[in-house]
């Protein structure tokens, strides 16, 4: 068993709140940094699947990598990553979360951390390890850790208002995604608007409107995705947590009733 | 911290990855078993599985006890015991999690260190008792914790798979209770590692292999 949280380990009391040490994250014998995880959350249907997709259609060619699933069904995610083709489907793994997906990337990320450490085990050492999160809701977030860096996917077909909405992924994941821009029209979208309201509920964090038919999105995210794995080699990337749930509340409230929308 | 361990080990919040276990309800359901019949399950495998289970965690406490620690006899007799491939397999990835916590806990002690050592990865139980010799829990409290986490990885389960009323749970375990003390003490009882019960009831293994099968499933088993 690879026993890599060992040696660097940190006990929580000398952690920031939200920081992880960055030591945790550079752990291979040799010293250099471990694979990058990088989480892709966001509600179900925004095309989390299609973004893995891209990635590795972007960066397989260029990156050693690797990806986790997560699913309500164990393995259909994985299954669809499997027969497009992307990756060599042994590097395609489906955890089992006993329907509580949103805690396996969270709460309890123990079946994601053994399945990545399987990979890196058997095909490593890898560059980039992608985790897709059970399609959940606009609360899910991963957990540090689990995720050095997640990116958040909205889509235009989910409503211009869901930006403004907000929720931990939205306003404090590394990177938001509002996807499927191409439709915008077809549901009456201003994908401008959207993208504006997003960027002040992220105070400065980056918003990515995506369209993978739109060839210059599908080359911005792929760069973001190397810039972050820039700074994770070379230390300077601090995996931060969005936080968990937004401070919603279970009483009768009129802006969130997203928080309640298990509709996965 | 006597007094909170006992209550930590028994926590279904634990962070060791046992939400991804039903005990072995998703087969049963699958197999045609009603909600209705659930607390003959939990009977049922306070008689089989929760025996064998108990008594292999407690073997390994003991193990973990000594001065040079060594979990292969109880390792191999419960792996013995557990015919069925992917319920080796589940233990196996169950006791990863409870591994990985007791890593964190005391990552130094002997009673650790020698988990990394078993090949095959250890076996739930095994790490099990490893976990309760770094909580210093008596072997009382282990083996009810692993009768009682039995019976609760179920009714949770069972709220995804035959929901119902989330109260009647509570008392279906509480109904257990007889069934749970006996198979605790039944399991305190064993002395060796050669002594340890094979009690996983054949149909038990019969519905475990056709899980591994199925495409769309919940639970690893």
């Amino acid at each position: 068993m690879p026993d890599q949280q060992q040696p660097t380990q940190q006990p929580p009391t000398q952690q920031q709140p939200n920081q992880q040490q960055p030591g945790d994250h550079h752990d291979r014998p040799t010293g250099t940094p471990r694979a990058l995880r990088l989480g892709v959350a966001g509600p179900v249907g925004t095309g989390k699947s299609s973004i893995l997709a891209t990635l590795c259609r972007e960066l397989a060619g260029e990156l050693a990598m690797a990806v986790v699933t997560n699913d309500i069904y164990t393995d259909e995610d994985a299954r669809f990553l499997r027969s497009a083709g992307v990756l060599p489907t042994e590097r395609i793994r489906a955890v089992e979360t006993g329907a509580c997906p949103h805690t396996a990337i969270r709460d309890d990320v123990s079946a994601n951390l053994d399945a990545v450490e399987d990979l890196e085990e058997a095909y490593g050492p890898l560059d980039l390890v992608l985790v897709e999160s059970g399609g959940d809701n606009l609360t899910a977030t991963f957990s540090p850790a689990l995720a050095d860096a997640q990116l958040f996917c909205i889509d235009v077909a989910g409503g211009g208002d869901v930006a403004r909405k907000g929720g931990p992924g939205i306003t404090g994941a590394d990177l938001l995604i509002v996807n499927k821009t191409d439709l915008a029209p077809y549901v009456e979208v201003d994908v401008a608007a959207m993208v504006a309201d997003a960027r002040s509920a992220r105070g400065g964090l980056p918003v990515l409107a995506l369209s993978r038919k739109d060839p210059g999105s599908v080359a911005e995210l792929a760069d973001w995705v190397r810039s972050v794995l820039a700074r994770h080699r070379d230390g300077t990337h601090i995996p931060s947590d969005p936080g968990p749930m937004a401070p919603h509340s279970h009483a009768p409230s009129h802006a969130h009733s997203h928080a309640h929308s298990h509709d996965s | 911290m006597p007094g909170l361990a006992p209550l930590l080990l028994g926590d279904g919040r634990l962070p060791v990855g046992a939400y991804t276990y039903s005990a072995g309800l998703e087969p049963a359901v699958a197999a045609g078993l009603t909600r209705d019949r659930i607390p003959a399950l939990l009977r049922a495998r306070l008689r089989t599985a929760a025996v064998t289970e108990a008594a292999a965690a407690v073997l390994a406490l003991r193990a973990a006890g000594q001065d040079l620690v060594d979990y292969g006899p109880v390792q191999r007799a419960l792996a013995a015991r557990t015919p069925a491939a992917p319920l080796r397999e589940a233990s196996a990835a169950l006791g990863r999690g409870v591994h990985r916590l007791a890593r964190r806990l005391a990552p130094d002690r002997p009673a650790v260190t020698a988990l990394s050592a078993v090949r095959p990865r250890p076996l739930r139980p095994v790490t099990l008792g490893a976990l309760g010799a770094v909580l210093n829990v008596s072997e009382e409290d282990l083996a009810h914790a692993v009768v009682y986490d039995e019976l609760q990885t179920i009714t949770s389960a069972a709220l995804k798979l035959l929901p119902g009323d989330p109260l009647d749970t509570v008392a279906w375990v509480l109904a257990a209770e007889p069934d749970a003390t006996a198979a605790a003490h039944e399991a305190l009882a064993v002395r060796t590692p050669a002594e340890l019960p094979a009690r996983t009831a054949p149909l038990t293994e019969e519905w475990a292999l056709q899980h591994a099968r199925r495409e769309r499933r919940l639970f690893l088993a």
